[in-house]
């Protein structure tokens, strides 16, 4: 039987480095769940009235695929220190569902116990890949998190959650949401660095 | 899971439905162009991508539109009777390529022979937990005396800021039909793509 492959799909890579900067824990996961959210992008793409969306903070908005104001979409560039939108991680066990809006328990920028320290996100377009069959073109997103604290921190859950601008509204959207088939342990002075790249599958 | 289906009826009779993997190199470009912006404003941020005359043109990641102004980043739904941009058909089978620009022969708008009455786009969709789906249509009606024969669907998106009048429009999927479509007179044709989300 042919394993179907969907046409936009994406892998979560995790490292683990202790205090030296040795990897401790590495892994590579398939990345199974983008949200409705991400489907209610391209709705609103193709439409001209509103789209009904729940932001990270519970509260529901509606986007447009054109509108009077700053219009952006999408954005995943998120700077450094902040943990509201790019890759999130959490410590969270909870399944996952299509219109989840935040992660299950997500693991908050700091230095104190239970925190890790947000580093920026950066974004690679990696380009056409005409190696393989079919061609497909790649883009990675990477982030890394420092744990200050003196206590260590699992990582159980990874999403990315983007941020839209929309008129005068500045808007946050969780877009994907995986639970890891691991638990990854950062260790007091360590860090982790995770790495998401997307996969669109070309003719 | 997300999953595009390509769905051809013609008067009300569906004839093909299969998966679409014919993105093209654009659409590529584009979303990692928006996921690669802060999501800020103030400023025309853009990616390059190639237009539909093969030339390089920009699909914007973020506009700032004032006043009584206009923008939109991506927009998919092309009014009535526009045949620029949205679900396009053409005539033409050359194989598909990611760097597609264009249809190999788009049928265009009209009442002639040769050509296709282009209707608005409709879009329904469903949430739920588990499955989901978004679904873009769009109508072409042969309003002359002549078959019409489809051989290809397109989808191009448009960046715009009507401050600046800036219209730029660039195809981001293709597909050949795997068997001819042919459109009688006074038969309409439905193209409907289909994203969905299954959890697995």
């Amino acid at each position: 039987m042919e394993l179907e492959l969907s046409p936009i799909r994406g892998y979560i890579e995790v490292l683990v480095f202790d205090k030296e900067g040795r990897v401790v824990q590495q892994g590579r996961h398939p990345m199974r769940s983008f949200l409705n959210n991400f489907l209610k992008f391209f709705e609103a793409f193709s439409k001209s009235d509103g789209v009904s969306i729940t932001d990270t903070g519970g509260t529901a908005r509606t986007i447009y695929g054109s509108g009077v104001g700053y219009q952006s979409r999408l954005g995943g560039l998120a700077p450094d220190n902040d943990d509201s939108y790019g890759i999130l991680v959490g410590s969270g066990t909870t399944p996952v569902d299509l219109t989840q809006i935040r992660l299950a328990s997500k693991i908050t920028h700091g230095t104190a116990t239970g925190q890790l320290d947000y580093d920026a996100v950066s974004v690679d377009d990696l380009g056409l890949d005409t190696s393989v069959t079919p061609p497909v073109y790649r883009f990675r997103l990477c982030r890394t998190f420092k744990n200050l604290s003196t206590a260590s921190v699992t990582i159980t859950e990874v999403g990315i959650a983007v941020r839209t601008r929309q008129g005068g509204d500045d808007l946050r959207f969780l877009i994907s949401r995986d639970l890891l088939p691991t638990s990854y342990t950062v260790p007091a002075g360590g860090s982790a660095a995770v790495i998401v790249t997307v996969e669109v599958e070309m003719g | 899971m997300i999953r595009v289906e390509l769905i051809v009826e013609v008067d009300g009779k569906e004839v093909y439905r299969g998966p679409s993997k014919s993105f093209v190199r654009n659409m590529g470009i584009v979303l990692a162009g928006m996921l690669k912006n802060n999501g800020d404003a103030g400023t025309f941020k853009s990616v390059v991508v190639t237009g539909l005359d093969g030339g390089s043109t920009y699909a914007y990641v973020e506009l700032p539109a004032p006043g009584n102004y206009s923008a939109g980043p991506l927009v998919f739904n092309a009014g009535d009777n526009d045949d620029s941009f949205g679900i396009v058909v053409g005539s033409g089978s050359a194989p598909v390529s990611p760097y597609d620009y264009n249809l190999a022969s788009k049928i265009p708008h009209g009442t002639g022979t040769g050509q296709l009455d282009y209707d608005t786009h409709s879009t329904i969709s469903s949430y739920g937990g588990s499955s989901s789906y978004v679904e873009i249509s769009r109508t072409f009606v042969n309003k002359s005396g002549s078959d019409v024969v489809v051989r290809e669907v397109g989808l191009v998106g448009c960046s715009f800021h009507s401050y600046q009048d800036i219209y730029y429009k660039f195809m981001v999927a293709r597909d050949v039909l795997p068997n001819p479509v042919t459109v009688k007179p006074l038969a309409s044709l439905i193209v409907r793509y289909r994203l969905s989300l299954a959890l697995t």
